[in-house]
């Protein structure tokens, strides 16, 4: 999963970057509204944290530019700003959820994942596919009910494909999934990461669709 | 407890009472003066009355207990011939005309004539004529003395009520919520007491502004102190989170830079509420704290304990030009003032920059300068106004940014730039506080180029008296 993180302190920003890293996620900052909005046009992202105070261009007016570009990324705005009426104003600009400094990195991530579920349609928390359970809040992996260690890029591949059954996603895709910006990617990083999977789940738990890339399969 | 009531019933009974006794005193002696005047007639007019051919002596009359009126009568000779009260201790020489004797038995009112042939002599004790102007006096007084009691009871009265405004607006103030700074009515007040609402209302409205710049800056300094406690909050989690010894020492050291960046903010709130111009109105004022301050010693000091940080950042820091000067001010707050601004220009100016520090005085403009030059990025001039605005912080200079954007290696050591982190992140206070203090001193503060076109020149301008 990859997200967008807007944030002008740069201390918050970097402990936010490390701890989402950790749970696998691909995290891109991006310090002021101007560069907000420049990112988000320019990738896909499955989530954005927004902060209200930004140099350049404010929180609300960025959320507000991208909505009206029909910009669909789910927005979790975090800011300092408390009052009722922030709240209010920002959810009513289009923000899908609304936390208030200071915050707990688990509140955070669950409100994270939260976010991505319901933009994916999925009330359950676990996601099934075939034998195989992933519950991406306790980041645990099951097959056929026993606990499967994954790494946290492992992790992040699975958690991309499985969001979406049926869904082909090319490599470059699965790697925008897995890596942030100016993080090195391994010339073959997506195939070893594949087979790694495969090797804990099962041959054909993730099928390659020749040209195109990767696919776990719709449960018939 | 000094009660205006009571002082103005003593007083003021006091007041009548010495009028009356003053009134009872002159009424008194006009009495007298007029009774004299009555008596001695009578006392003339009886001598007149006395046969004026000459007679046997009758002396040793009869001892009559009155004593109005005493006769004694002389032959030309000198032989007594009558005298009515022997008792009576009179001198047995006569003065002509009236004159006052003084016996043991009191003063007496002679008059001696020559009547015929013979000489009369008739006393009367004054104390007949005293008591007839006491009598006098007595009768004028007494009433005025039991109007008196009256009189206290009248004035209580009047006095309280004449201070009962005092007590409504006593009540007004005594009602209101500690916040309710509106102020009170001063209409239909009598204009003793509308001084005092109009003062109490102006100190309520200089309150209200103090009041309000100091809630718009707690509120203010709220908003602020979230983010840094943000920051601790998830530096703490990562701590936690660490998995291993490395991890753990590296967020500890973030853990440290946070709490550090907080204690910075906390400092430079408080560094700013003191320089606040509202608090300073209620409490001292600076001028109070005003001594005579030598600048060149106060920014040499400066500069020194900033060098340390300058050269481990690879700043060239130095002062470029010093001539003493002597001000008058709050050593402390103009330290405070010149720290900001020599950390500023560290923060802001790259690795091998350059920092010019210089004092300088120009005696025909009356004036004396503080500049802080550096090499860093500058502030562009649309910037200059808003820079001194509280929690106003300038965007991220480009260079920071991108060093930031790049930071975000996969390998997490990559991120932990921290140095680059700290360096912009300010309170957002510094320049409002320089700001303040120098506005305390009367003195200003210019952003301007510097010389050569590169980075920002600070000057902070006092008049000198």
């Amino acid at each position: 999963m990859r997200v967008l993180l807007v944030e002008d302190d740069q201390m918050i920003a970097a402990g936010v970057r490390k701890a989402l890293r950790a749970d696998g996620w691909a995290v891109d900052w991006v310090q002021d509204g101007a560069a907000a909005l420049a990112a988000a046009d320019g990738e896909s992202y499955d989530l954005m944290l927004l902060d209200l105070g930004l140099p350049k261009r404010d929180g609300i007016d960025v959320l507000r530019s991208l909505r009206a570009k029909r910009c669909k990324v789910p927005v979790l705005i975090t800011t300092a700003r408390d009052a009722v009426a922030e709240r209010v104003k920002g959810l009513d600009a289009g923000a899908d959820d609304y936390l208030i400094k200071p915050f707990d990195l688990d509140e955070l991530g669950a409100r994270m994942r939260a976010l991505v579920r319901r933009h994916a349609g999925r009330t359950d928390a676990v996601i099934r596919a075939g034998a195989v359970t992933v519950n991406p809040a306790t980041r645990e992996v099951l097959l056929d009910g026993a606990g499967v260690a994954l790494s946290a890029r492992e992790f992040a591949l699975l958690d991309a494909l499985i969001a979406r059954p049926g869904a082909v996603l090319s490599k470059s895709q699965l790697e925008e999934k897995i890596y942030g910006w100016g993080e090195e990617i391994g010339s073959n990083a997506v195939e070893v990461y594949i087979h790694a999977l495969r090797k804990k789940l099962g041959a054909d738990f993730i099928r390659n669709v020749r040209g195109l890339g990767y696919m776990i399969p719709k449960e018939a | 407890m000094r009660s205006i009531r009571r002082q103005m019933v003593i007083w003021l009974l006091a007041i009548v009472l010495a009028g009356v006794g003053l009134a009872g005193w002159m009424t008194y002696r006009q009495a007298q003066v007029e009774a004299n005047e009555l008596f001695d007639y009578q006392l003339e007019q009886t001598a007149a009355a006395l046969p004026a051919e000459s007679f046997s002596s009758v002396l040793g009359a009869q001892d009559q207990p009155d004593e109005g009126v005493v006769i004694q009568i002389w032959r030309r000779d000198g032989v007594q011939l009558y005298y009515s009260h022997p008792r009576v201790p009179l001198a047995q020489t006569a003065r002509l005309g009236f004159s006052t004797e003084h016996t043991p038995r009191g003063d007496w009112r002679v008059y001696s004539a020559i009547v015929g042939d013979n000489v009369v002599q008739l006393a009367q004790p004054m104390s007949v004529r005293n008591e007839l102007a006491a009598g006098v006096a007595w009768r004028t007084i007494w009433p005025l003395i039991v109007l008196l009691p009256l009189l206290g009871v009248a004035i209580w009265s009047v006095v309280g009520r004449g201070l009962r405004p005092l007590g409504k607006v006593t009540r007004a103030v005594d009602s209101r919520r500690p916040d309710a700074l509106d102020p009170l009515p001063d209409a239909r007040l009598p204009v003793e007491v509308r001084p005092l609402v109009r003062a109490l209302n102006g100190l309520l409205d200089r309150l209200a502004h103090a009041l309000d710049t100091q809630r718009a800056f707690v509120a203010d300094a709220a908003h602020e102190l979230r983010s840094p406690l943000a920051a601790l909050q998830i530096q703490l989690q990562l701590l936690e989170r660490a998995r291993d010894a490395a991890q753990r020492r590296e967020a500890l050291d973030d853990l440290k830079h946070g709490v550090s960046r907080a204690t910075r903010l906390v400092e430079q709130l408080l560094a700013l509420a003191r320089a606040e111009p509202a608090s300073t109105a209620l409490s001292a004022d600076v001028s109070a704290k005003a001594e005579p301050v030598d600048l060149r010693a106060l920014v040499e000091e400066c500069v020194r304990a900033y060098a340390p940080l300058a050269s481990q950042r690879g700043v060239d820091l130095g002062v470029e030009h010093a001539e003493p000067v002597a001000i008058s001010g709050d050593a402390d707050a103009l330290r405070v003032m010149f720290n900001n601004l020599i950390d500023n220009a560290v923060k802001y100016t790259p690795r091998g920059g350059r920092i010019d520090v210089a004092v300088r005085t120009h005696r025909d403009a009356g004036d004396a300068c503080v500049e802080i030059a550096d090499s860093g990025p500058g502030i562009p001039p649309d910037e200059r106004e808003r820079v001194f605005d509280r929690f106003y912080r300038m965007p991220a200079p480009d260079h920071v940014a991108e060093g930031c954007r790049e930071a975000g290696a996969a390998d997490v050591k990559a991120d932990t730039d921290t140095d680059t982190v700290i360096n912009v992140s300010g309170s957002g206070l510094g320049l409002a506080i320089v700001q303040r203090i120098a506005t305390q001193h009367g003195a200003a503060v210019e952003l301007t180029d510097t010389r050569d076109g590169h980075g920002l020149r600070v000057i902070v301008r006092f008049r000198l008296s």
